[in-house]
């Protein structure tokens, strides 16, 4: 097999050896095997940063699993976007790769384009109603996950009422079987309702973001997004909601006095149930608590990122600083109104600068269509990937309770060292072991050991740093979701190509997307693991390989921010904009190029970042 | 009737007397945009300087010699009709008015023999010899009574250069009918200066400000001789898009010789932006306002003051309509496409992804 100059293919990858036997965490058809060889060269596959950074645990997957086969079937079954098809993943070393797969033959293209207009068209026109009803729809799906019920323990006995007057039929056994079965339905499910709409939301604004270029052929991507970008977006809710609780508490000093004082935050909980103005202000935090403070600590896709439910800490040290800045007699909140007016201004001084009224007619009716399903891209993420993945991890949680407590695992997180389709074997073997009555042993120990060995391994892969790319560098990219959401372009990939040379020692410059304007100088804190965002100091600048939504309080404290990974339109971009912190997105190689200590100089509006001095 | 009329005194109305880009300076100070103060030689003086010594009668006797079919033949009477003016002199009164202006505009300012520009201002519409490259209308760094009289005439000259005989002899615009003004004004010691357009001249994008700049007097880049810096404004989030070039030359005034000229660009100043961020925005703020005053995309010549402070150190000294994308029908770019039809092609845009 010739080999381009460049990216190894995907079989060629060499592994450090403390990797050894990682392929067995991950589902078969994840490999990159000989039998598909000819198709997996053809493509070019990268490393997805935007959503898998890190090493991956097996049970952690499963979202990927969900999303890969969702995705995939709006683009090329069910809405049937006429050149596109779906999204490909593989594993490489605990590491995730995805690829966008080549383009139909032309008649299937013929075939789709007439069912696209029929069904998309439908869909932007209904969206309000649409918008309702999938809500409805998937806060019902949470509510059943979180109603499932997962058994502490396996009874010794079971008890009187499932045998008398009648039988129940089916017992503990079947009780943890089922439940893990259903909580695994679910996911899966959730994420068929993710992608309802996202593939359209994402078309219609490559289509406005054609069309203003049309307009304005210098229009910047970042100025693009600001015209999309709505205000009113449910991923601020939690900060909002801590805004309200915190002027609540401000207004009683009783209950802002406890919320003040550096105790953990049960104890405060504690306090504030011994007097009425503390339960009255505690009823109002469990208000805002469901839904709104299930919400990730990370971005939702690792179960070691815990919730805002999980770490009250967290939660509690932004309701400190509010109510301190409260009474300092500075604002707290987002000013909503204002940044909508801002938005809605500098669409009206575009839209004057146009020069016939037949384009401002197709402007203003391109720019409703946008705005409209556009909203479903920034609305759904705090429901399906914090809402309901932190009804998720609570309810695995559970289940690594039983698995500790019938002494299959040792530690509760345990059970995310094996993939979903392994989990169901160790269920089995703790019911049947159960079931068998006194003195059978299970194969915990096998179990164990295979958790103290995946263990070492994603140890040893968090320290091997994969390369960008694999397979064919592609010639262009045009796929929307890899342009829009990934960020990935067809100067990007030559970049790393570049960069693959590259030492990183002797990098000065990086060149990324401009995603949010604004010049700053200052020192660097690089955070590869989410939950060292919280070693952050005031006025830092974060480097990460990806920002979130979720850090928003973060951005408060930080100048600037510089991911490897990460278009225009990436979560990240809108917040970093919103909080007029100057950001540069998809720089490939800033995680690794940069370390904590450095000095940089950061230009939002050129993508530049300059090395100043080198810690 | 006046031989001269300050620049804030004459805007378009007075276009017959001031010619087109006096006037336009007129415009601009009517606009509250900066303009270095000067004032113009009005075509009443021309008039009277072609009369006075019958060289009115010479010149168009001199013209009706010409054989348009032969080129060095309108090129010997050019230059004898050049030549004639250059040794003509104005009346006495002409004379002390242009060095009453002279001194006045010099104190002013306050400078004793105060540098200025000395252009031409054309009343006929689009003159190309005028600009045409080589042939002077603009002179650069005059300096003293009898130096702004000799170039006044000279700029006076410029009608006549074989170009814009020619010019009008295709066109046929009657060689009397076609009048000459000249602009004194005081000149920017330019720390960096060049030109800007209110639209991207390259793609035609109308929320674009494209400024150019080099060190020095803008002459490099009007006439192309360096490459500029390039900024790129949004009229709207003010962003700045920037191409900083390596800049070898620089137009400056060079006291030895008394007057202005290339030098090689000292080499730690070659390839550091000419003019700083705020300056940008300010030159694109002024370039909306210009373009917002006049109702048309504008090609402006700026100059920034190596001595004043910013603000005070930023001047237009020139402006006229852009006439590349100005003259292209307004067609919609869309299609007069609705959301639909445009999400449609959208949708069927090839996708390529592999090799």
């Amino acid at each position: 097999m010739a080999q381009k100059k460049g990216f190894p293919m995907p079989l060629e990858v060499e592994y450090p050896k403390e990797l050894e036997g990682w392929e067995e965490m991950y589902p078969p058809m994840y490999m990159f095997s000989k039998d598909r060889k000819v198709w997996e060269e053809k493509h070019f596959w990268f490393h997805d940063k935007i959503h898998a950074p890190e090493a991956m645990y097996p049970l952690d997957l499963i979202f990927h699993e969900a999303w890969q086969i969702s995705l995939s079937q709006y683009t090329t079954r069910v809405f049937c976007i006429p050149p596109a098809q779906g999204i490909a993943q593989r594993m490489v070393g605990c590491y995730m790769y995805i690829t966008p797969v080549s383009p139909p033959p032309g008649e299937i293209i013929q075939e789709k384009a007439g069912l696209f207009q029929k069904r998309v068209f439908y869909v932007f026109d209904h969206y309000d109603e649409l918008w309702g009803t999938w809500l409805k729809k998937f806060k019902a799906l949470g509510e059943e996950m979180n109603s499932i019920k997962v058994p502490a323990e396996f009874p010794k006995f079971e008890s009187d009422d499932t045998v008398l007057p009648e039988p129940r039929g089916y017992y503990t056994s079947y009780d943890v079987i089922n439940a893990w079965d259903k909580l695994v339905d679910l996911m899966i499910k959730g994420w068929q309702y993710h992608f309802q709409y996202l593939n359209l939301a994402y078309l219609a604004y490559l289509m406005f973001a054609d069309i203003c270029r049309k307009l304005f052929p210098g229009l910047s991507e970042s100025t693009i997004g600001k015209l999309v970008a709505g205000a009113y977006v449910q991923m601020f809710r939690p900060e909002e909601e801590l805004c309200r609780l915190a002027r609540l508490a401000a207004a009683v000093p009783a209950v802002s006095k406890i919320l003040k004082n550096d105790i953990p935050a049960d104890k405060k909980i504690e306090s504030l149930r011994k007097t009425a103005e503390g339960n009255d202000w505690l009823v109002e935090y469990e208000k805002s608590k469901d839904p709104w403070f299930f919400v990730s600590c990370g971005s939702g896709w690792f179960h070691y990122e815990g919730s805002w439910t999980t770490k009250p800490e967290i939660p509690f040290g932004y309701l400190k600083g509010d109510i301190e800045r409260i009474e300092k007699g500075e604002k707290i909140e987002r000013d909503v109104p204002s940044i909508d007016k801002a938005r809605a201004e500098l669409a009206e001084e575009y839209r004057k600068l146009i020069k016939t009224d037949e384009d401002r007619k197709s402007f203003d009716d391109t720019y409703k269509a946008v705005r409209t399903i556009y909203k479903y891209a920034e609305d759904h993420l705090f429901w399906v990937e914090h809402w309901f993945h932190t009804i998720w991890f609570d309810k695995v949680r559970e289940f690594g309770r039983l698995l500790v407590k019938s002494g299959m695992l040792k530690g509760v997180d345990d059970i995310y060292l094996f993939n979903r389709f392994e989990v169901p074997l160790i269920m089995e073997d703790m019911a049947t072991t159960w079931a068998l009555g006194e003195g059978v042993p299970s194969r915990f120990q096998y179990w164990q050991a295979k958790a103290e060995k995946r263990k070492k391994i994603l140890e040893a892969a968090k320290k091997w740093n994969p390369m960008p790319g694999l397979g064919t560098p592609p010639e262009e990219i045009a796929e929307p979701f890899t342009v829009m959401l990934w960020g990935i372009t067809t100067e990007k990939v030559q970049d790393w190509l570049k960069g693959m040379a590259v030492v990183p020692t002797e990098v000065t410059e990086l060149k990324g997307f401009a995603s949010s304007a604004g010049i700053v100088e200052g020192r660097v804190r690089v955070v590869k693991l989410l939950e060292e965002i919280t070693k952050i100091q005031q006025g830092e600048i974060l480097v990460c390989p990806t920002t979130n939504p979720a850090w928003a309080p973060v951005f408060t404290k930080i100048k600037a921010s510089i991911t490897d990974i990460g278009g225009l339109t990436s979560h990240a971009a809108i917040v970093c904009r919103e909080y007029g912190v100057p950001s540069v997105t998809g720089t490939g190689i800033a995680t690794s190029v940069l370390k904590t200590g450095d000095t940089v100089k950061v230009d939002g509006n050129t993508g530049i970042v300059k090395i100043l001095k080198r810690a | 009737m006046p031989y001269t009329l300050w620049f804030d005194k004459a805007g378009k109305e007075a276009i017959g007397l001031v010619g087109g880009k006096n006037a336009s300076l007129g415009e601009l100070i009517k606009a509250d945009i900066p303009v270095p103060p000067g004032f113009s030689v009005t075509t009443e003086t021309y008039g009277e300087f072609l009369s006075g010594g019958g060289l009115k009668e010479k010149i168009e006797s001199l013209l009706s010699k010409i054989d348009i079919q032969d080129v060095s033949s309108l090129e010997n009477v050019s230059k004898v009709i050049r030549q004639l003016m250059a040794e003509a002199t104005f009346s006495k009164r002409i004379e002390e008015e242009i060095s009453f202006n002279y001194q006045a505009l010099a104190q002013v300012v306050d400078v004793p023999d105060l540098p200025v520009a000395v252009r031409s201002s054309a009343t006929a519409e689009d003159l190309p010899g005028a600009s045409f490259a080589g042939q002077q209308d603009t002179f650069l760094w005059v300096q003293g009574n009898d130096e702004v009289l000799e170039k006044v005439k000279l700029c006076m000259a410029s009608l006549f250069t074989p170009r814009a005989i020619s010019y009008r002899i295709k066109m046929g615009f009657p060689h009397e009918k076609v009048l000459i003004s000249v602009g004194v004004q005081k000149i920017v010691d330019a720390r960096a200066a060049g030109v800007m357009f209110t639209l991207n001249p390259t793609n035609g994008d109308p929320s674009k400000v494209v400024i150019e700049g080099n060190w020095g007097l803008g002459e490099t880049v009007v006439s192309g001789i360096c490459n500029p810096d390039k900024f790129v404004v949004d009229k709207v989030t003010k962003e700045i898009g920037r191409t900083i070039s390596l800049k070898e030359c620089e137009c400056i005034y060079d006291p030895v010789r008394g007057g202005v000229a290339h030098v090689d660009t000292p080499p730690e100043r070659r390839e550091i932006p000419c003019i700083e961020d705020q300056e940008i925005l300010e030159l694109a703020r002024y370039a909306k306002r210009v373009e917002g005053y006049y109702g048309c995309p504008q090609d402006i010549e700026w100059a920034i003051d190596k001595q004043k402070p910013f603000p005070m150190n930023i001047f237009m000294v020139q402006s006229r309509p852009e006439t590349i994308w100005s003259q292209q029908k307004k067609e919609p770019v869309l299609g007069k496409k609705s959301a639909y039809e445009l999400l449609m092609e959208k949708a069927l845009q090839r996708v390529k992804i592999s090799s």
